[in-house]
């Protein structure tokens, strides 16, 4: 399990309140239970504590919670290669 | 008209904010537009302003949290050294009833439409002093008026109006004129998004499907009075909410799908 991976279940179960073994790779929004302001402030969250930006018209394409850690891994790369 | 002049749009990428930031690049001013999750839409929104002739800066910030509001106007600072037009704009909101309203909604809608208008007015003011400046805030029929599924958005934007007065009067002295514009339903992304969630909640077709003045209110005619506001014109008009609803707030919701 990568470190991205911890740092965004820490995030996402801190925020939305949801079990830790619910996020899976697969898990859907809806297998977490949050709702659109929960979302909202996992993005912003994820931001904050990466240094990136994920604007809403990326963040719509997220399917589940593989799509976060995929995301967020490529945009700390690109970063990082900046 | 406001040729020379420096303004800031919170939530200027879309929407009502969108149609300010091109009134006041049409009169003139350079605009800086912020955003929080729609680059995309906010760049779009500088590259339009400035085929006006002005300059454009697009600043991201979520304008719910001081400290991304802090450094915001660091950077209006640092670019600008000044600002002349602040429009607080940027509203956000779940629609709820009451009973469904949790704390988290509650904090969220009233820091970012609310406090954001205090915290930003107190910086916007600094970039102000010694020579005046035009302050505009955007609310709505929600702030008296019980929609469906508004009760949060409804009771910030009563929170903002009252605070529109206290600053009006708290500024007059310093040349700083305070106003807020106040729209019905608004042919915005955000205002068809609400409409079809009240129009679950409701389980019937949303009232608001014209205005006695034929037509909903668009984004423009919000962005017009705002303008207004913003010129010497209106020197005269502190702490006033002017209401952009063709006519809506006078008619009962039974008669508006008549057509009023």
């Amino acid at each position: 399990m990568s470190a991205t991976e911890e740092t965004v279940k820490d995030i996402i179960v801190k925020i939305v309140h949801c079990d830790r073994e619910v996020l899976t790779p697969t898990a859907t929004f809806q297998d977490m239970k949050a709702d659109s302001l929960d979302m909202v402030q996992v993005l912003v969250a994820l931001e904050d504590e990466f240094g990136i930006e994920i604007p809403d018209e990326d963040a719509q394409k997220f399917q589940n919670f593989g799509d976060f850690i995929t995301y967020v891994d490529a945009k700390v790369a690109e970063k990082g290669n900046a | 008209m406001l040729k020379g002049k420096v303004a800031l749009v919170t939530g200027g990428s879309r929407g009502i904010g969108r149609a300010i930031a091109l009134k006041l690049a049409e009169q003139g001013a350079d605009v800086i537009i912020n955003f929080f999750r729609r680059r995309q839409a906010a760049e779009q929104t500088a590259k339009d302003v400035e085929s006006l002739g002005v300059a454009a800066k697009v600043i991201k910030a979520n304008v719910g949290d001081p400290e991304k509001i802090d450094e915001m106007f660091d950077i209006i600072g640092s670019s600008f050294g000044r600002l002349d037009i602040f429009i607080n704009n940027a509203a956000s909101g779940l629609p709820r009833s009451a009973l469904d309203l949790d704390a988290k909604g509650w904090d969220w809608t009233m820091d970012i439409n609310a406090k954001a208008f205090l915290l930003c007015t107190q910086r916007a003011v600094k970039l102000m002093e010694g020579r005046g400046g035009k302050i505009v805030t955007i609310s709505s029929l929600g702030s008296y008026l019980v929609l469906p599924g508004y009760v949060a958005i409804g009771i910030s934007k009563a929170a903002l109006e009252a605070l529109t007065r206290y600053l009006a009067i708290e500024l007059a002295a310093k040349g700083i004129c305070v106003n807020a514009v106040a729209g019905s339903l608004v042919t915005t992304e955000a205002g068809m998004l609400y409409t079809r969630a009240a129009q679950e909640q409701l389980g019937e077709a949303f009232p608001w499907q014209t205005t006695p003045a034929g037509r909903l209110v668009a984004p423009e005619d919000i962005a017009n009075v705002v303008a207004f506001l913003c010129g010497e014109e209106a020197f005269m008009i502190r702490g006033q909410i002017i209401l952009v609803d063709g006519g809506t707030s006078l008619v009962p919701f039974s008669l508006m799908s008549k057509g009023g």
